[in-house]
This record gives structure tokens, sequence and C-alpha cells, in this order.
């Protein structure tokens, strides 16, 4: 086990910067999850950890080792591929015990180690069997299982999951959770779904244009966001803008959205500010409920009605903007329908022109 | 056309009717067929014949057939040295001309080094060279270094075959850079990346290039013709010329030695008929 520490890390290809000063440490032991939109360069970032991408400037350190510029065999890492990359003309238990191999291990001490690793994936009736013979989770499980017989310091995932379907997706998130909690391994996890990131991660790292944009627990991410980009791309549906100005009042920030509605929000720690500024007031749908007569802040009509079994989504359009709201007794709810919207403003964000947080949610 | 047919012909089937245009077509096949197999089918028959009979006999199937022509290769000429030479030469060229393509064609597409552009144009190049138009150099330059009526002096200017550094190439290009990066996170070297990872990963590819390429040098002609004066050196293509050139025109003794030439190939035909197709078919878009 190590800790990962990168310092002022830079990629370029060409004139091009993929990656720009990325400070980042991954503390021993922990579950970090790099988290983007494609092409944001958390893969790219990943591969210089691992070694196989040259670092443009900055340094990496593994377990306060420098490696910048070590053989991915040196540093004591162990990836596991988007494709598998499972050797087919190799058995399951040749695949895993490939780098074993490779280093001139005796065989008994392979077929040791590869039973060890078979009995804890679960992979002992699919060792005689080659990658083609077995099913997407197997292949992940072996994937797996040639990083693990290599017992490295540090674990690098690169979007493993995305080639499963959604229910395996979900039983394998669950298997690589119980690994790590086993293993107690530093493990550093590239992803787009940020479902994966959440329920895995003990620390996030959202990444947008090649710059950290964010670091925190997943509590801090959702309910602390930092910024607009942080704010929109963590949650499912995403969060509402809606555009106003703001200026100080008593007792809170009064908003005023297009349209004329005034919203004040309670209260809260935020940067001091005179007269009215442009702002975008963010608010999750599950803080937005279907309301009726005074109880409405905003009014609207339903363009869709999403029914999820356990809970339904109202997409409302309303002269401030396209609002989503949770709403678990929408049964009656039809397209077209008019509408009225309550927020829950204690819960609501304010981000400023820049789209840097103003004030934060009150929770 | 659904339902059962009522002369009991399969439904699935029931759209290969017979047309006039196909019936046509069938019979321009067949009459090309014949057209290809009848010299060889001719050969074989002659090659059965006495030397009296190859002129008097004209019929399709050998009034008295006879195998004295085999037996007269066999025992009195030099054939089965030259089957030797034949077989350590093809052998020599088939392993070497594979073996050294899939390395070039793994290093320029997986490796990067100075000048790796530069070899993969001149190899493109070499095509536009006809081997013929070679072959006086490379005649002077084995004269030069001693290896006229040689099986090295034989083998060497045959190793030139950009087809295969070609196909190799386009094969490493289409296989996914994780397995590399993943050997490489192994721990494995480049070498061990080829041999241990790349070249298993296509033995397909590798056994049908190398039974073209054998086919290929067992039939070659013109450099053993002109590289091997010395009868114990010839290869068996250019022996059979031998047999002509001492005993006239005995058609049937020089058709049993082009049978006998001409069976290793054969047999290595049909028994991987599938891999040489395959590896037509590789090459195919390359040979244009």
């Amino acid at each position: 086990m190590a800790s990962v520490e990168l310092s002022q890390i830079t990629k370029t290809f060409g004139a091009h910067d993929v990656i720009r000063g990325i400070d980042l440490t991954v503390d021993d032991g922990s579950f970090c999850a790099l988290l983007g939109p494609s092409g944001c360069g958390k893969s790219t970032l990943l591969r210089m950890i691992a070694g196989l991408e040259t670092v443009s400037g900055g340094t990496v350190r593994i377990g306060g080792a420098d490696v910048t510029q070590a053989e991915p065999k040196s540093r004591g890492v162990a990836m596991v591929f988007q494709s598998y990359a499972l050797y087919p003309h190799l058995t399951v238990a040749d695949n895993i015990a490939f780098s074993l191999s490779l280093a001139g291990t005796s065989k008994a001490v392979r077929a040791e180690k590869v039973a060890k690793v078979a009995s804890m994936l679960r992979l002992g009736e699919l060792l005689d069997r080659r990658p083609a013979q077995l099913s997407g989770g197997q292949r992940q499980r072996v994937a797996i299982g040639r990083a693990l017989v290599r017992d490295p310091k540090v674990f690098l995932f690169d979007e493993p999951l995305s080639n499963l379907d959604a229910l395996l997706r979900v039983q394998m998130r669950l298997e690589l959770a119980k690994l790590h909690s086993d293993l107690g391994s530093t493990m550093v996890y590239v992803t787009h779904d940020q479902v994966e990131a959440m329920t895995l991660a003990d620390k996030i790292v959202v990444l947008d244009k090649g710059a950290i944009s964010q670091v925190g627990t997943p509590w801090e991410l959702y309910n602390r966001p930092a910024n607009r980009f942080v704010a929109g791309f963590i949650g499912s549906p995403a969060m509402n803008f809606l555009r106003g100005t703001a200026r100080m009042a008593a007792g809170g920030i009064a908003v005023t959205l297009q349209g004329g509605v005034t919203l004040t929000l309670p209260a809260r720690a935020t940067q001091d500010f005179v007269g009215d500024r442009p702002v975008e007031l963010g608010i999750r749908p599950e803080h937005v409920s279907v309301a009726s007569g005074t109880g409405a802040q905003l009014s609207g009509r339903s363009a869709v009605v999403e029914y999820l079994g356990n809970t339904s989504y109202v997409y409302v359009d309303t002269p401030q903007g396209s609002v989503i709201a949770e709403a678990a007794g929408a049964r009656g709810l039809q397209s077209g329908s008019p509408v009225g919207l309550s927020l829950n403003l204690s819960e609501a964000h304010l981000f400023d022109e820049s789209g840097r947080v103003l004030a934060a949610a009150s929770v | 056309m659904t339902g059962a047919t009522t002369d009991g012909q399969s439904t699935s089937l029931g759209y290969m009717r017979r047309t006039p245009g196909g019936v046509l077509l069938t019979l321009l096949t067949l009459i090309a067929a014949a057209t290809w197999f009848f010299p060889i089918y001719w050969a074989v028959m002659t090659s059965l014949r006495s030397d009296s009979d190859t002129v008097t006999d004209f019929g399709l199937i050998p009034a008295n057939p006879t195998l004295e022509g085999y037996i007269f290769d066999i025992v009195h000429s030099e054939l089965p040295i030259w089957y030797l030479n034949s077989t350590i030469t093809s052998v020599g060229v088939t392993v070497a001309v594979v073996f050294m393509s899939a390395c070039t064609g793994f290093a320029i597409s997986q490796l990067r080094f100075p000048g790796r552009m530069l070899l993969w144009w001149t190899i493109l190049a070499s095509f536009m060279v006809p081997v013929t138009a070679l072959i006086v150099n490379h005649f002077i330059i084995m004269a030069n270094v001693k290896l006229l009526n040689t099986h090295l002096g034989i083998i060497l200017p045959m190793l030139i075959s950009p087809v295969t550094v070609i196909v190799y190439k386009q094969f490493f290009d289409g296989l996914p850079k994780e397995f590399r990066e993943a050997a490489v996170m192994d721990g494995a070297t480049e070498l061990q990346v080829f041999l241990r990872v790349f070249l298993p990963m296509n033995w397909g590819v590798t056994t049908a290039l190398a039974i073209i390429t054998f086919i290929g040098s067992w039939n070659a002609f013109l450099w053993p013709f002109l590289v091997s004066q010395d009868e114990k050196m010839m290869t068996v293509t250019v022996g059979i010329t031998a047999v002509q050139d001492a005993f006239g025109v005995a058609f049937g003794r020089v058709l049993a030695g082009a049978v006998l030439a001409s069976l290793p190939v054969a047999l290595a035909y049909l028994l991987f008929q599938r891999r040489v197709t395959q590896a037509i078919a590789l090459s195919a878009g390359i040979k244009g």
C-alpha cells in the first residue's frame, strides 16, 4: 500500500494542454475516483500515474518515491483496463500468472498465488478456460485477478465497468467495494459514471478540461459543490439553474428571477457584495415540489412526466426557465397541465457570473 | 415461396431455381475449370506413359500405363538431392521470411524510433521494383561473396518479402493498444511483448503466411536456376529442366519429374486449403 502524490502535473499533446497543473494527494488505503466528462483528461492522468504516458511537467510520487521517469513495471502499480485486455491465447490461469511468469517465479509459487486469487474472485472453476469462453463479468474478474496477483501498492482502474450491462455493473460495483474493504489497498478509479464514483470512492476528484474542478467526499460534492460545473455534473437528474439578480436583503439574499419573481434565500455564509449582482440559482429536483395555491413560488406547464416507480420527475416550463421537480404523487399529472412549484430555498445554491459558488446551501 | 413444395424439395432452398442465365453460367464455369484442369490431367497421364507411347498414344487414359518415368527420375537422376535442396531452401526461406517480417511489422507498428516512417516507406517503395530487375545485381553480389552454388546463396535474395511485412504491420495495427500496455504493466520487455503476446495472438496469420511463402519458394525457378549451376545444388524445379536437357524430348520422364516436383505444393494446398485462401485474401489488397 502507498499514497499517490501528483505535483503540478501537466501533459501537452502538441499545442494542446490536456492536463493543466494538477496537484493531488491520494492517501494510503483510500479509494479515489477521477470523475469527469469525456475528454476531461481523467484517463490521461491515470495513464501518467501508471507510466504509460509521459509527463510533460511536474512529479509523480508513489509511496513517497519519485517515479516520474520510472518504467511502469517499476512503479508498483497494477492496472485494470476498460477493455480488460486479457490475452486471448492464454487460459484464465495463464492470464493471471502472466506477470509472475515474466518475473521468473517458480511454477509452484505461481500455482499457489493463482489459486489464492481465484478463490478470492470465485474463478476456481474457470481457470482452464480462455477469455472468449467467459462472460463480461467473469472477464472483468480475471482482469482484476491479473492485477491482484502482482500484489501492487496501488490499483489503477480505467472505467472497468463501462462494458458491462446495468445489472452486472451494480454487482461488480459491490464486488469492487468489498475487494477494497478486504485489501485496504490504495485504488485510483477513473469513471464518467457519477453513481460509480459516489458509491465506491471515499474521495472524488472532478476534472474539467484538464484541471481539477473540486476534490471532496461524495457528500461534499453533492451538497457543497464549489462551482456550477460540479453542481451540474453531480446528481441525476441534474440541478436546476435559474438566472436572476441577487442583492443582500434583511434576513437573507433576495434573488429576482426572470419574469419578476423574487425569492429570498435564508441568511448563510456568503461572499459580501454590494448592489445587484447577476447570479444563477441552483436547486436540485428533490428540493422542488409540486404545489398549489399560495404554496407555489413558480408556476408553469408540465412538459414531460417521468414515472420511475419509486418517484416521478416533472419537467415544467416556467417563465423563469425549465425546472425539474421530484413529485412522488404526480400520478395524476398530464403533459401540458398547469403546475405550481415550491422551492426549498434553504437547499438552494447561488453561483456568480464566473460559475463559482457565491452562497452554498445551508445544509 | 412458403410451405412444402410439391416435388418435396426443402423450402429453404426453394429460391435456388434453375434459370437459363444460371445454367449458362454453370456451363461457362465448367468449361473454364476443364480448361484449367486439362493440362494438369494431361501431364499426369503423360507421366504414366512410356517414352514411345507419349508420341503415339493420345487417348485420355494411357493404353499401357507404366511408372517407368517416375522410376527413372528417382533412380537415375539427382531427384532425391533436388528434393532435399528444395526442402532446405524452402523451409529456410519460410522460417526467415516469416520471423523477420513479423519482427519488422511489429517494430513499425508498435515501436517509436527515429527513421520508422522512412523504413516503412522504403518497404512500400520496394514494391515498385520487380525482383527480376534486381536479379543481375543479386547474382553479382552472391558471386562476389562466393555464395553461388550454396543453399545460402539461393535463400538470401529470396528473403525480400514486403508483402508479409505489410500484412503483419496491418495485423499488429489492428490490435488494441491495451494488449501491449497490459503486458508492459505486467513487466514485459518489448521482445517479450512480441514473442509472448503479439506473435501467439496471430498464429492464424503466421500459419497462412508461412504456407504461402513455402509454396512460393518451392515453386521459385528463375533465381535458383541462375545461382545453382552445380547439378547437386539444384532445387527440384530447376532439376527437372536438367532431366529434359539430358534426355532430349523424353516427355514421360520430364512430366513425371514435374508431377513429383509439384507434389509437396499440391499436398500443402490440399491440407491447408483454408489457410492458403486466407493468406491470399490477406495479401490480395496489397498485391493489387
